[in-house]
């Protein structure tokens, strides 16, 4: 029990869960608004596009690269989606899939080029940021599509079920999906053996250029998923979407316990670690604290989460080393 | 004098016979295929493109803003080419630019105080979030990328809170006035102060010690280092002066127009990530540190900027710049992927 | 013959300035432990590397029961039988220790979930053949360092490996975990696997395998002898090589100049322990002892690279605080010559005058406000001339020069910084006889010229040709030192007599706890 207990405590989730839970025992005191079913109703869709953005972002620090073209790919997969319906006039779960497709084939283009060259992905997604960024201002014209059908609009708005809005199922799905893949299935495996020790998983026949493409295109897919459901949210094809990711994919999945040299994710922890995002930009709101405050209390949780991180490496040398003398 | 024409007589003999080591040696060859030499070929070709297309691209007005605009994108550059070298990356140039920018506007502002004293205190603040930035990097063993992605969010947003977001417009007319000048109708003050930064950084890396040990660290830090190369001082020496060139592009943002605004480099500077990285990396800058160009950096930059200007002249693509932008890396990157190799294979590196 | 499992005949690789190997030949039989060996540059890790099929080889052919064999990639050897346990692990750390050993199989469908439950059951029949007596759910990385080396030597059966290679498998384990691998080796080859071994240390060598190939200069000192008749005296003899490439220079006593670097009872925060050591101006001190006894990181102390945290350190019988490397050099003058060049000796992307004037950089700078590229010539290159360093030009990147020629640089540069102690580690380690015969007379005459020098260095020979007083290493601990005497049998049987003696006393508290 007690060394159960132990190994709760050595999990990566285990420290976000509890300030996960201090920070909602806490706000909820100073303020009883907080877990009204309507606030709850706001975190719980805030938390749903976020967490995608994250787990796009975690999947390609799993194979310990990074992908700056997240939020570019969102936007560009957001505003096909608005410009299909408002332009063609393809029905919504078409356009949707349409959508989806582009998120995927860019997420494999990226994938593909820092394979095939071993250019840095840093640049490859810094130029295909751009890249699509571009192609999203290109077709826009930085003019919103404002043409979306009602259902798009309700789903990105309702609850089904109490303070259960429509939009966390998908959400959901793919949480258990990623987990599913990288905890059973021989790719996730292979995903985070190759940012483990990409020499090794090579030498046991992995091929670790099938392994990049592939964490490539499921980021470009979810990706397009964060950004198809913004278009729902905001009840409109905005060209920005996307423009202020960056930040926040890296934040929840280094706050849940992700390994920027890759190799080590979880997605518990990235879901704790876009909850307590969220709670914390709530809170400034609720308290009416200025909300530019929000990217301060960013950096510095990602300077603190990398550096508990840090600190925990630096102490498992050390007890190896006790070991070994 | 005489002792030194002796050492090169002797060069002659120690290197003359014993040509073993390299195949080749073909000096116009190797001018060919340097990068600066494309970067010149290419500035060319455009240029004559767009004024075939469209003869207003030459005309004094556009070649002064061209220039102007370019100053302020080889600034950029610099400010990430320092870092680069040290095999780095510095994500917040944007936010310390920024930041510099608007701590100089309210010292001017607010504090009142002369234009130089001001000008001189925004650089300050440059070079010490910079600095900031390389002491949490060296003691921290962790990576630049996610050092600066956090302090980008961290230097913006403290910025915001304390100027609520608003302007300073009371800028002094000697801080505006370069911005507007034009030196015998075409060439902007600015761009003559990028080339005066440029030509001291040559001379930094050219002729200090400073420069070159940066420039070891770069390559090696394990070799520096016990070679007696204090190699954290030098990390936290190249983003200091990161930040330092950042702040230098910010204020020559203010002078041209007229005012510090938060937003002149977009959310959380984000905007200058872009051009920060083209142009040392189309000008031959390897990303992987040791090695920098600092006539690459401001020819890549200078493409980039007539390139923009070019089609935004052009009116066939002004929303799809950006677009061309990233294909122009993309193209530039695997060009010099191309070059390496071959030159590789010919020995001629 | 047919009970040759693995075999390699006239073996041949060139290096740019080097005959790495020249017609090497063994042959590995069933049930056997082969021992390879040789002194660091002998040729072993090049033959090592072309049987895991990382080189490849420039003549002569390898078969795998007895046809012949040519391995495209490590990828390739692993595939075709030939199984490898690295120096540096080769696991995932985070992933279980049976995953570790199936990863390979893994691969039938992308989508097709995983039976944990029966790579398990499929590992711990491996696990147990070797006696491992661990979870094969845990995680490799909660594993000591011993049982991570047998769930590779278990990975590689489980691939049914023909032949295993153990590259230094001892390296980092404990006496008593030696012995444990051991009797694994053991069982393994009576049923009927066959390894190479390859080790440094010569009791282990003796005690576990049946036969021995050695390499000396790339060449078979000797091929595929059976261990039973050989002593231990006659391996080294076989490793080292005879006593005649020590040229005839006069024996000196340089004791009686001033010392100028001091080690008085130095305890290091990696683990040196009670350390004594002088040397005197003018003189060449050699430091022997084994891999891994703690030579070249007590090299990296005295640099103030690690934290010296008891006793003192002078440096001109003046009590040194040398607290990082630049101190060292800037400020008390001493210089290092590293063993790893490519990544510690050299800038190998910088010019030849780049590296050689690393060094001067600084005080050049003081003088002259510009650091120009002829003020740094005019102070280098004498010394690039005195060393011979051949290169097309001064602007020659160093990572094209040869072995030789970038050890030129790596000393040269330290000569141009003047300094007064000059630590070189293992200076021969793959260059030609040539430039190493040079280095060697080079390294004389700067100790006649007053240069205190601290030699390390495996190479027997050189260790005589050029030390005036040998100091013996072992377990981070100085076991004693010799006078010099020049006459080769008598030297390498002290040194040997000193190395064993710290094994004896090393392995007898192990023994009463076990």
């Amino acid at each position: 029990m007690n060394s159960q207990l132990a190994n709760y405590r050595e999990s990566d989730w285990f420290g976000p869960l509890l300030i996960t839970v201090a920070a909602i025992v806490i706000v909820s005191v100073f303020n009883p608004e907080f877990l009204s079913p309507y606030n709850l109703q706001i975190l719980l869709l805030a938390i749903a596009v976020n967490a995608l953005i994250a787990l796009s972002q975690m999947m390609i620090i799993a194979i310990g690269q990074m992908n700056l073209s997240v939020g570019a790919i969102g936007g560009l997969a957001a505003i096909s989606f608005g410009g299909m319906m408002e332009v063609w006039l393809i029905p919504w779960p078409v356009a949707a899939l349409l959508a989806l497709g582009i998120g995927l084939f860019a997420g494999i283009a990226n994938g593909v080029l820092v394979a095939w060259t071993g250019i840095s992905a840093f640049v490859i997604t810094l130029a295909s940021l751009s890249i699509f960024k571009g192609i999203n201002l290109g077709i826009t014209e930085a003019q919103p599509f404002y043409k979306i059908p009602e259902i798009v609009k309700l789903l990105g708005n309702e609850t089904f079920l109490g303070p259960l809005p429509w939009l966390i199922l998908p959400t959901v799905v793919v949480a258990v999906g990623l987990w599913y893949l990288l905890s059973f299935l021989p790719l996730g495996r292979f995903i985070l053996a190759v940012g483990g020790n990409a020499h090794s998983a090579e030498l046991s026949g992995i091929s670790v250029a099938k392994t990049v493409v592939a964490a490539h295109a499921i980021s470009g897919l979810l990706a397009a998923m964060a950004g198809i459901m913004l278009v729902g949210r905001l009840q409109l094809g905005q060209p920005t979407i996307g423009d202020d990711w960056l930040i926040l994919s890296f934040a929840a999945p280094v706050i849940g316990g992700a390994v920027l040299t890759g190799g080590k994710v979880s997605v518990a922890g990235t879901l704790l670690g876009v909850t307590i995002v969220v709670i914390i930009n709530q809170v400034l709101v609720l308290f009416n604290i200025d909300p530019f405050l929000v990217q301060v209390v960013l950096g510095g949780l990602i300077l603190w989460a990398v550096g508990v991180n840090r600190w925990r490496e630096v102490r498992a040398q050390k007890t190896e080393k006790r070991l070994a003398a | 004098m005489n002792n030194t024409t002796k050492a090169a007589d002797r060069t002659a003999d120690a290197f003359g016979p014993d040509v073993q080591e390299t195949s080749s040696q073909h000096p116009a060859m190797r001018l060919l295929l340097t990068n600066e030499f494309g970067l010149i070929a290419l500035i060319l070709v455009f240029a004559v493109l767009f004024t075939l297309l469209n003869p207003g691209f030459v005309s004094k007005f556009s070649l002064f803003a061209m220039g102007r605009t370019a100053a302020v994108n080889i600034m950029i550059g610099f400010s990430m080419m320092v870092v680069i070298i040290t095999g780095g990356l510095n994500l917040s140039v944007g936010s310390i630019g920024v930041c510099a920018a608007m701590a100089a506007g309210w010292l001017m502002q607010s504090l009142g105080l002369p234009w130089y004293l001001s000008l001189v205190g925004g650089l300050g603040v440059g070079g010490a979030l910079g600095a900031l930035n390389g002491i949490v990097i060296v003691r921290s063993g962790l990576h630049s990328f996610i050092i600066t992605l956090a302090s980008m969010s961290i230097f913006f947003g403290v910025m915001i809170f304390l100027t609520h977001a608003g302007s300073f417009r009371e800028i002094a007319p000697e801080v505006v006035a370069p911005g507007r000048m034009k030196f015998f109708g075409v060439i902007s003050p600015l761009l003559l102060i990028t080339f005066v930064v440029a030509g001291l950084l040559s001379v930094l890396f050219r002729f200090t010690a400073t420069g070159r040990q940066m420039l070891a660290v770069g390559a090696s830090p394990q070799a520096a280092e016990l070679s007696g190369i204090r190699v954290q001082r030098m990390t936290v020496w190249c983003h200091a002066l990161s930040g330092v060139l950042a702040g230098v592009a910010g204020l020559m943002l203010v002078s041209r127009t007229g005012a510090a605004i938060p937003s002149m480099a977009g959310q959380l500077g984000q905007d200058w990530l872009l051009p920060a990285f083209l142009g040392p990396v189309l000008g031959g800058t390897l990303l992987t540190g040791g090695r920098a160009s600092v006539l690459g950096t401001l020819l890549g930059a200078f493409l980039v900027t007539m390139l923009t200007t070019g089609l935004l002249l052009l009116q066939i693509a002004a929303f799809w710049v950006q677009t061309y932008l990233g294909l122009l890396l993309l193209v530039a990157v695997l060009m010099d992927l191309l070059r390496r190799s071959y030159l590789a294979r010919k020995k001629l590196v | 013959m047919s009970d040759v499992v693995f075999q390699t005949k006239g073996l041949c690789k060139r290096f740019p300035g080097v005959m790495a190997l020249d017609d090497v030949a063994m042959d590995l039989k069933k049930g056997s432990i082969h021992a390879l060996l040789g002194e660091n540059g002998a040729g072993k890790s090049t033959l090592i590397k072309i049987v895991t099929g990382i080189h490849k080889p420039d003549g002569g052919t390898l078969f795998l029961d007895g046809a012949p064999l040519v391995l495209h990639g490590p990828r390739d050897a692993i595939a075709k039988g030939i199984g490898v346990v690295h120096q540096e692990r080769n696991l995932i750390p985070r992933f279980s220790i049976s995953e570790n050993m199936f990863l390979e199989k893994l691969d039938s469908h992308p989508l097709k979930r995983i039976d944990y439950q029966e790579l398990h059951r499929q590992a711990r029949h491996w696990l147990e053949m070797l006696g491992l007596d661990a979870d094969p759910a845990i995680p490799v990385e909660k594993l000591s360092v011993a049982r991570m080396q047998l769930v590779e030597i278990a990975k590689a059966l489980a691939l049914k490996s023909h032949v295993l290679l153990l590259d230094e498998p001892t390296a980092s384990l404990t006496p008593h975990e030696t012995d444990n691998l051991f009797a694994v080796l053991n069982r393994l080859r009576d049923d009927g696997v066959s390894m190479i071994f390859v080790s440094h240390k010569l009791e282990e060598v003796q005690e576990i395998c049946d036969r021995v190939t050695v390499l000396r200069d790339g060449k078979n000192a000797c091929e595929s002898q059976p261990m039973e008749g050989l002593g231990r005296q006659d391996i080294v003899k076989l490793m080292i090589g005879r006593s005649e490439q020590i040229p005839n220079w006069q024996a000196r006593d340089r004791t009686g100049n001033p010392p100028v670097l001091e080690l008085k009872n130095i305890t290091t925060a990696i683990g040196h322990r009670a350390v004594d050591l002088s040397v005197h101006k003018g003189e060449i001190v050699g430091l022997y002892g084994l891999v891994g006894a703690g030579r070249t990181e007590l090299a990296k102390s005295i640099l103030g690279k690690y934290l010296v945290t008891a006793g003192e350190v002078l440096v001109d019988q003046h009590i040194a605080a040398i607290s990082n490397v630049a101190d060292a050099v800037g400020r008390y003058k001493i210089g290092y010559v590293s063993e790893d060049r490519k990544t510690e000796g050299l800038v190998l992307m910088h010019s030849v005058l780049e590296n050689v004037g690393m060094t001067v950089w600084q005080r050049l700078a003081k003088g002259v406000a510009f650091l120009t590229n002829r003020a740094i010539r005019t102070q280098t290159l004498p010394f690039i001339n005195k060393l011979e360093v051949k290169a097309p030009s001064l602007d020659q990147l160093v990572g094209n020069l040869s072995g030789g020629n970038q050890q030129k640089v790596s000393v040269a540069k330290w000569l141009a910084a003047g300094v007064k102690i000059l630590i070189v580690d293992e200076p021969s380690v793959g260059i030609d006889i040539k430039t190493k015969t040079y280095l060697h007379e080079l390294i004389r005459e700067l100790s006649d010229e007053g240069t205190a020098i601290l030699l390390i260095t495996s190479d027997m020979p050189e260790m005589i040709t050029l030390a005036d007083r040998i100091v013996v290493m072992n377990d981070y601990r100085v076991m004693g030192e010799l006078a010099n005497c020049r006459e080769y049998s008598a030297m390498s049987q002290g040194i040997m007599n000193l190395i064993h003696e710290a094994v004896e006393v090393d392995m007898s508290p192990v023994q009463a706890t076990p």
